[in-house]
């Protein structure tokens, strides 16, 4: 008889602790195993998720979503993990979406799959969001040679194996890039899967800005300049 | 000649410091040593940096000095950055392991009532 898959959903969380227990729930209702990552939020984030049904692992200080996601990959790798999952904690993802994404990691053999929210649907998205993230495609495309609609995606399913080779060293916002790259370096196989992305005061709130878009370009250069 | 001195010295400084940064950041290191021996050379032949100068259109050698002297401190500045990242990355490790070692499992109250 073949033992039930393990597939763990890391959640990088910063000051959510308004929205988190709706987050964790939706994706408890899938059955899935949740690690919380608090990255030194001031709130209660990591009361509430650990009430609602996920491992919570608290970094004693903010470092950053890339350095959260990366702690939480390491913990569910620990834990015995078949498949990795990554998921905002702000709400705008649709824990619905996961089942397809890890569907086509089964169906098509690959090793990474990623949401598109141009495939799928961006409700309430800004126009000045949708040209940020255009550029921010243009760029990856650019970089890494694969050929994605949207690369800057925070909701994601790897395989043990894709979740083993990716080591973040980007701490802040230019992970997203920094796993592409990774994912190109390692000949992993990545298809794309179309998802839900809804946009809310809230989340729009804590998204990021065009000076933002700089700060992730300033952090790839050093980043290529360190190694 | 004082003033030869006292800046031989001080380049013969910044190359020590090429050399010991050069195992962390090799590309940077090697530019800032590269620069701080063209400015050896400029201080004990300054015909030489006023053929370049000239050359290269700035006029006097003692600009040309000064020019290397500013790249020389951008390239510092930029060594130091990448250092201050990497032990950035020293303190995420740390914390990483720390949150890994008190990983505090669900409790689930909530979620089991709803169930």
């Amino acid at each position: 008889m073949s033992r039930a898959r393990n597939i763990w959903v890391v959640v990088p969380a910063y000051n959510e602790a308004d929205v988190i227990a709706g987050v964790i729930s939706r994706l408890r209702a899938h059955g899935y195993r949740i690690v919380c990552v608090d990255d030194g939020s001031s709130d209660d984030t990591a009361v509430v998720a650990e009430r609602y049904g996920a491992d919570v692992l608290v970094h004693p200080f903010n470092l950053g979503q890339g350095a959260a996601l990366q702690t939480g990959i390491d913990y569910a790798l620990l834990e015995g993990a078949d498949y990795v999952c990554t998921l905002d904690a702000d709400g705008q993802h649709d824990a619905d979406d996961l089942p397809r994404l890890i569907a086509a990691l089964d169906e098509q053999g690959a090793d990474f799959a990623v949401g598109s929210r141009f495939l799928g649907d961006a409700v309430g998205m800004p126009a000045g969001r949708r040209v940020m993230l255009g550029a921010a495609t243009m760029f990856t495309r650019l970089t890494t040679g694969l050929a994605l609609t949207d690369t800057h995606n925070g909701i994601r399913a790897m395989t043990r194996r894709a979740a083993e080779r990716i080591q973040l060293r980007q701490e802040r916002m230019a992970h997203a890039s920094e796993i592409l790259m990774q994912i190109r370096s390692s000949g992993l196989a990545v298809v794309e899967v179309p998802v839900t992305v809804s946009y809310t005061a809230y989340s729009l709130g804590k998204g990021q800005t065009f000076s933002s878009a700089f700060r992730v370009l300033a952090d790839l250069a050093a980043g290529v300049l360190r190694s | 000649m004082i003033a030869q001195f006292v800046l031989s010295a001080l380049l013969l400084g910044m190359l020590g410091y090429a050399l010991i940064a050069a195992r962390r950041t090799r590309f940077v290191s090697t530019l800032i040593g590269l620069a701080a021996l063209a400015g050896l050379y400029f201080v004990w032949q300054p015909n030489s940096a006023n053929e370049l100068a000239n050359w290269v259109g700035i006029g006097r050698g003692a600009d040309l000095v000064l020019y290397v002297w500013v790249v020389l401190s951008m390239l510092v500045g930029l060594n130091l950055h990448l250092r201050l990242r990497t032990q950035a990355d020293q303190t995420t490790r740390l914390a990483r392991a720390l949150a890994l070692l008190e990983a505090r499992k669900a409790s689930g109250d909530e979620t089991s009532a709803d169930r």
